[in-house]
Order: C-alpha cells, then structure tokens, then sequence
C-alpha cells in the first residue's frame, strides 16, 4: 500500500549527556540513538517522564547540538533552528504582545510572502484550526487550549517539512486534549504533515500514530518500535477495542522494563 | 481601555485641604513673615504673573516661557544623549555575555558614585553652567535606563527565542521583534525614572549659574529675597516634570494602540 517515499528527517548514533552541577560526571540521557520518519508519517516517541525524549526532540528542531552522532532533515545537517522545522511546545509559547492574527503572520512575514498571500494562508489554517473569530484577540484573552490552535497554526502555515510537537497536549484537561487530538487527526488526514510527536500517553499514541518509537528510561534509547495497524480515519471508540488493549498492555510492559 | 482609573477617591484630598489650611493659617497676619513663607493668594498672583507679565510684581514677571525653554531644552538634551547610551549598550548587557563581562561591572561602580559627587568635577571640566548641566543630566539618567533595559533583555523567556528562531527569526530579527518587544515594560521603567533623574540634576545644574532656566531663577530670587519666587519655581518643575513623565508614557501607549489599528 505504502509508496516509495522519501526518508524525511533521520538521526544516527545520537548520545547526549549533560554535566551535572558539583559533580565530575555528566548525566548521559542520550544513548545511541537511531530514528527514522518519511514523507507524510506520523511517528510518537514515547517514554517516561525524564528519558530524554524532549531533549531529542530539541536536537532535531536544531535547538541543541548532538555530543555525537549525525541528525539530517532532507540529506542536509541539523545546525540551527529553521521553519522547515516548525515546533509546537508543551506551552503555546505565544508572543504576548501580538494578537493572535500576527503570531500566525509571524513566520511568513520573515519569509517575505506578500501581504495578501500571508493574510489568505494565514486565514486557511486560523479557520482549519477553529480559531476565525479571534484574529484580533490577544493571547491573554485566550483559554490554554485555544492559545495552543493557535501555536499550531503558527506551525503549520510555514508548511514545514516536518512538525515537530513536544508533549503539545499534555498540558490540557482531558477534554481540550480529547478535542486537541481530534482536530490534530483531521488535520493530519487533510495535509499528510510528517509529525514527530513527543508524549508519555500510551493511549494519544496508539490513537495518533502510524509508528511508535518507545523509548527507555534515562539514558534514553529506543528500546522498541511498533507499526499501529488500526485504519484511519480513527475515532476515540477505538480505544475500547480488543487490540487496542493488547497493544497498549504490550507497551506498558515495555516502558515498566 | 476603560476610564475607571479616572474615578475619583475623595480621601486623597483630605491631606492636601488640610496643608493648604495650615499653609494659610500661618501666613495670616501677625503669622510668620512674608519673607519666609508667601501666603497662597500672593504665591498665585506671582505665579500667574511670572508667565503673563501683566502686574510686574518680581523682576521675573513674564519670563516664566524664555526659563522654561531654556530647562526643558537642557532636560531633553541630557535625557535623549543618556536614552541614546543607555538604551543599547543596556541592551546588549543584557544579551550578549561578552558585553555584559566587558562593561557591566564597570558601570556599576561608577554608579556607586552618587551623581552630586560629580559636580566638582564637573564644573573643572566643563565649567559651570550649560555643558556641566548637560553633563550631569545625562550621566545620572543613564544608570536607570541602562540598568532597566539590560534586565529586561536578560529576561526574556528563553522559550519566546526559541520560538521565533524555529519561525525563521535570525538573530537580529530576534532582537527586534522578540528581544526589544518582551523587554518593553522594563525599558519604559527605566526611561521613567532616567527622565525624573533627569529633572533632578537639571537643578543642580542649573544651580551652579546658567543665565536662563527654572533652577536659575531658584538661586537668584534666593538672592533678591524673593521667597515666593522660589516655591513658584519649585511648582512649575514639578507640573513640567509631571507632564513630560504623561508624554513619556502616553507615546508609549500610543504606540501599543498604532499596533492595534494595523490589525483592522
């Protein structure tokens, strides 16, 4: 079923350590690690609070250097930062001081899109997201979880090769998160973005995932990866199924290791 | 933006009436002399006619526009010359280790030095007057605004950076639309206080002997025996010291409003 498709981001032999304050050893959180995500697919990287998953996640968006290893998006290195590399944090992350119209226009502004073309795709994924209504409010006027649409169409109107999302929903109660995860998952069948999806929520990343990396606990390493074979479009009842059991059970198994 | 913090509190009244009454009590006859405290019917007939001119009741009647020019110009010399220091070397104290290792330690042992102390020096460099004013005026309205502006840059979340350089901010967009913008209530701060300073040592400036100015008009009525022309001053550097803090700030405000009629 699956087309050739291109290897997307990739990473080889990834070690990080951090040093410790007043102590001679550093702390390794890294260890070997390898991953893999193509065109148009959905990867969780799961694992335990503290197992370096964040700290991965910051390498790839160029945000921290690797000790060693190798970590490309499109054959080119990692260096820096860049909007082919859109990150949604754990918190929205907003600018205070812009309305949420120029959060979204923030990044095409620096790309020197024409106004009307930025204001026309910045309008397309405000509506996509749910927010039309709230161009001119300000983020403080905003609930937790529509300051996060918000941060993700500010992601997504850069069209970037790949989306990285740390821990994005892990902040909201459990029904914002629930609505969160239903428009993420529209989104996704509507564009085919590449996600790289951080969370410690086994259930979010059966439901979310075409492929799970799990990870161990500090120092971190890819322990186990599972293809979820449910079919999308996926609804929450989903999760009440059989398999969907089993899988998760599989997984806690592993993360207790 | 509402007009609620115009409601008025009756209470912040009572102090004043009440200085005001004792002020008038003992100016009354038989009170303490002239001389020493003017009554305030006097201090307002010699208040009005310092800006009009239309009784001759001090030699200063009618001057009031020439040493309010004179000062405000001083004031808006020595603050811009502090604001145009101040503002990027804090800035990049602030953002940059190497700036902040180089110059910050520095400036905060000069600023140990309280700003009277330079007075002396002053007046041997540039001689008294004009440029000693000018001189004093900025050097003392930079410490705040350098200090403020360097804090506000410093604490910028680091999360905001991060965020806009993966939007595709290099690092001298961050500065100008992450850095700057985020630091804005800690640099107004600053300005505030540097323009109050401001004022301050545009009287001790004035004081050492300029021709025009409020602070010279202070030091001669002193010596003509013109107690009512001191206060006068003293009330008319007040209201210019309150008016320019309300531009400082509105102009700020303002701003925040011009950005909110670009989203229309």
């Amino acid at each position: 079923m699956k087309v050739m498709q291109r290897t997307n981001l990739s990473a080889e032999g990834i070690n990080k350590s951090f040093s410790r304050p007043g102590e001679h050893d550093s702390l390794k959180v890294l260890e070997d690690i390898r991953f893999e995500i193509r065109e148009g697919e959905f990867v969780s990287i799961l694992g335990p609070s503290g197992c370096g998953k964040s700290t991965f996640l910051n390498i790839l968006a160029g945000f921290e250097p690797a000790d060693s290893g190798h970590a490309a998006c499109c054959g080119e290195r990692i260096r820096e930062p860049s909007p082919e590399r859109a990150v949604v944090f754990q918190s929205p992350v907003l600018f205070p001081w812009l309305s949420v119209k120029d959060n979204i226009l923030y990044g095409l502004k620096l790309r020197k899109n024409g106004r009307n073309e930025a204001e026309e795709i910045a309008s397309e994924y405000i509506r996509a997201v749910g927010l039309d209504g709230f161009w001119d409010y300000y983020p403080s006027q905003l609930s937790g979880g529509m300051q996060q649409r918000a941060a993700l169409a500010r992601a997504l109107v850069l069209r970037p090769k790949v989306l990285l999302m740390d821990e994005p929903f892990a902040a909201l109660d459990a029904q914002t998160r629930y609505s969160m995860q239903q428009l993420l998952l529209g989104l996704w069948e509507n564009y085919r973005h590449t996600v790289v999806f951080i969370t410690h929520d086994v259930e979010e990343a059966l439901l979310m995932s075409d492929r799970i990396c799990i990870m161990s606990k500090r120092p971190g390493r890819i322990i186990e990866e599972i293809t979820v074979p449910f079919e999308r479009p996926r609804q929450l009842s989903l999760t009440g199924t059989q398999e969907f059991s089993m899988l998760k059970g599989h997984i806690f198994g592993r993360l207790m290791d | 933006m509402t007009v609620s913090n115009w409601k008025v509190d009756y209470i912040g009244f009572v102090l004043p009436a009440l200085i005001f009454t004792a002020w008038y009590l003992v100016t009354l006859e038989g009170g303490v002399p002239a001389y020493l405290i003017p009554s305030p019917s006097n201090l307002v007939r010699v208040a009005v006619d310092f800006a009009t001119g239309h009784a001759n009741l001090t030699p200063y009647a009618g001057t009031l526009l020439v040493h309010t020019l004179a000062s405000v110009q001083r004031v808006a010399m020595g603050f811009g010359l502090a604001v145009a220091v101040g503002l990027p070397l804090g800035f990049l104290t602030g953002r940059i280790s190497l700036a902040k290792s180089s110059l910050d330690s520095t400036v905060h042992l000069i600023r140990i030095i309280p700003g009277i102390g330079w007075l002396p020096i002053a007046m041997v460099w540039f001689g008294v007057g004009e440029n000693t004013t000018l001189f004093l005026i900025s050097l003392a309205a930079f410490f705040p605004i350098y200090v403020n502006a360097a804090q506000g840059a410093s604490s910028v979340p680091p999360l905001l950076i991060r965020a806009g350089r993966m939007l595709g901010a290099n690092k001298l967009t961050i500065f100008t639309t992450v850095i700057i913008p985020a630091s804005l209530p800690s640099t107004l701060a600053g300005l505030r206080l540097g323009l109050g300073i401001s004022w301050a040592y545009l009287v001790l400036g004035e004081l050492t002997g300029v021709t025009y100015g409020l602070g010279a008009v202070m030091m001669d009525a002193r010596m003509l025996g013109h107690a009512e022309m001191i206060l006068v001053s003293m009330i008319f550097i007040g209201l210019f010291g309150r008016i320019s803090d309300m531009i400082l700030v509105g102009s700020f405000k303002r701003l925040d409003l011009l950005r909110e009629e670009n989203k229309e």
